[in-house]
């Protein structure tokens, strides 16, 4: 049985049929083409599949799409603002902070919460941010390096309500 | 591309109150899961060992809080997360062992959406805030069909994986005392967001330099987080010498039943448990 799920994604409303075993990352990327969103491990342990809810990074892989009936989530393709990248986002072009990119969403989405959070973190604060957020590229220094730039920016306050 | 990996099926459940709640559960009983966070039923399901039906507490509005009284204690909700928990100024202040062992618990994620009320229930004998909580005591609170019960986190803890908590009933919070006992909590893992291999956690009134009352509490070293009531009598009554500590380390391994397993071997935890024990004793007494 299916069962009509109503939120918003990127502030933009949103209205799913979808069953009770749907996870988040089901919807995303398979009804709605918020492919941002990676399928990592599916059990909650890499961190690919993170968006914000609510202002509030979770894993979209082990949250049932049902329970964010009313919420706002957020992924990283909701992050740019008036046509132009978030600063994590610009920072991680700038100081090649992504290799293979599977993990990158991810890890801009958790850096964006600590931003939000915390608008000038030092370097243990980011990489506490993404303690869950698994690079098997290993390019970890210049992650790190990407969100102290974004700190830095005068934009840092930008990104997700 | 599809899930490569569908959720084997089961109804899920999103009653908008409590009542709503108990009621599905008092018909569904064993049949049905509790879900909180999500961040255990959900993985559960993954794996195949889901129940047929989730009841979720998700709509069910007002249950995140985590509320302070000097008179009271501490009150937390079963929707409060463990971030919540973490970031709460009175918990951090007057609970530093459940703090602890909230802010390190997994990750920033899963921190975000685990509860410290679903750790207490899935009775795991590593779980952190179980030790946290059993060091500094506390009650929970079951709402069942015939109304609200406590039960005492001494007596909730039956066997591997079994609280006195019944089939059809709802832990809605947990109550701890307000004390101005000093407790810390510490655990051991092979890398940062593993699970416990060892967690400890203590609280002790001091009068003067002197215990007056100790709570001593070990997990993922029996098939349920246990207290150690030799080394509790021994700190009660005595000061911190380098010889009470001594026989604290000498006394752990004489009240646990460690296990080999995945995470590590009974003859290590046996050795560190001792070693951990005394470690937050001190760091309790900001030694």
């Amino acid at each position: 049985m299916k069962y009509m799920l109503s939120f918003t994604v990127n502030g933009a409303p949103a209205d799913v049929a979808v069953g009770p075993t749907e996870t988040l990352l089901d919807v995303l990327r398979d009804r709605l083409g918020f492919t941002g969103a990676k399928r990592g491990c599916e059990t909650g342990d890499c961190g690919a599949c993170t968006v914000l809810v609510d202002g509030r990074s979770v894993r979209s892989c082990i949250t049932l799409a049902l329970t964010v009936q009313g919420k706002a989530v957020t992924t990283v393709e909701g992050l740019a603002r008036d046509g132009k990248p978030h600063p994590l986002q610009q920072a991680f072009h700038d100081h090649g902070a992504s290799q293979c990119g599977f993990c990158t969403p991810g890890m801009i989405v958790s850096l964006a919460e600590l931003l939000e959070k915390n608008p000038e973190p030092c370097r243990d604060d980011a990489r506490a941010a993404i303690a869950g957020n698994l690079c098997r590229c290993t390019g970890y220094v210049k992650i790190i390096d990407a969100a102290m730039a974004a700190a830095r920016s005068p934009h840092k306050k930008g990104g997700p309500a | 591309m599809a899930s490569s990996r569908i959720l084997p099926e089961f109804e899920l459940l999103l009653p908008q109150n409590i009542k709503e709640a108990v009621s599905a559960l008092g018909k569904l009983k064993s049949k049905a899961s509790v879900m909180a966070g999500g961040t255990d039923v959900v993985i559960s399901c993954t794996k195949g060992f889901g129940s047929p039906n989730v009841i979720s507490l998700a709509e069910i509005p007002g249950l995140d809080y985590v509320v302070y009284d000097s008179k009271k204690g501490l009150r937390i909700g079963a929707m409060a997360t463990l971030q919540q928990v973490a970031d709460n100024a009175d918990v951090k202040k007057r609970y530093p062992a459940l703090q602890r062992a909230c802010a390190i618990n997994g990750t920033p994620q899963t921190r975000n959406m685990g509860t410290v009320v679903g750790n207490i229930m899935r009775a795991s004998p590593s779980g952190d805030c179980i030790c946290a909580v059993l060091a500094i005591g506390g009650k929970i609170v079951l709402q069942g069909p015939k109304g609200k019960r406590e039960v005492n986190i001494d007596d909730f803890y039956l066997k591997y994986r079994e609280t006195a908590c019944k089939a059809d009933e709802l832990a809605i919070e947990i109550k701890l005392p307000a004390i101005s006992a000093k407790n810390a909590f510490a655990r051991m893992t092979r890398t940062t967001l593993d699970l416990s291999k060892v967690n400890v956690a203590c609280s002790l009134v001091m009068s003067g330099k002197t215990v007056k009352e100790a709570r001593v509490a070990v997990g993922a070293v029996a098939p349920t987080t246990i207290r150690l009531k030799k080394v509790e009598a021994i700190l009660k009554g005595s000061q911190i010498t380098d010889e009470v500590l001594q026989k604290v380390v000498a006394t752990v391994p004489t009240e646990i039943k460690p296990i080999d397993d995945v995470r590590s071997t009974a003859e290590y935890r046996r050795d560190v448990a001792g070693v951990m024990v005394k470690r937050i004793i001190l760091e309790a007494l900001g030694k």
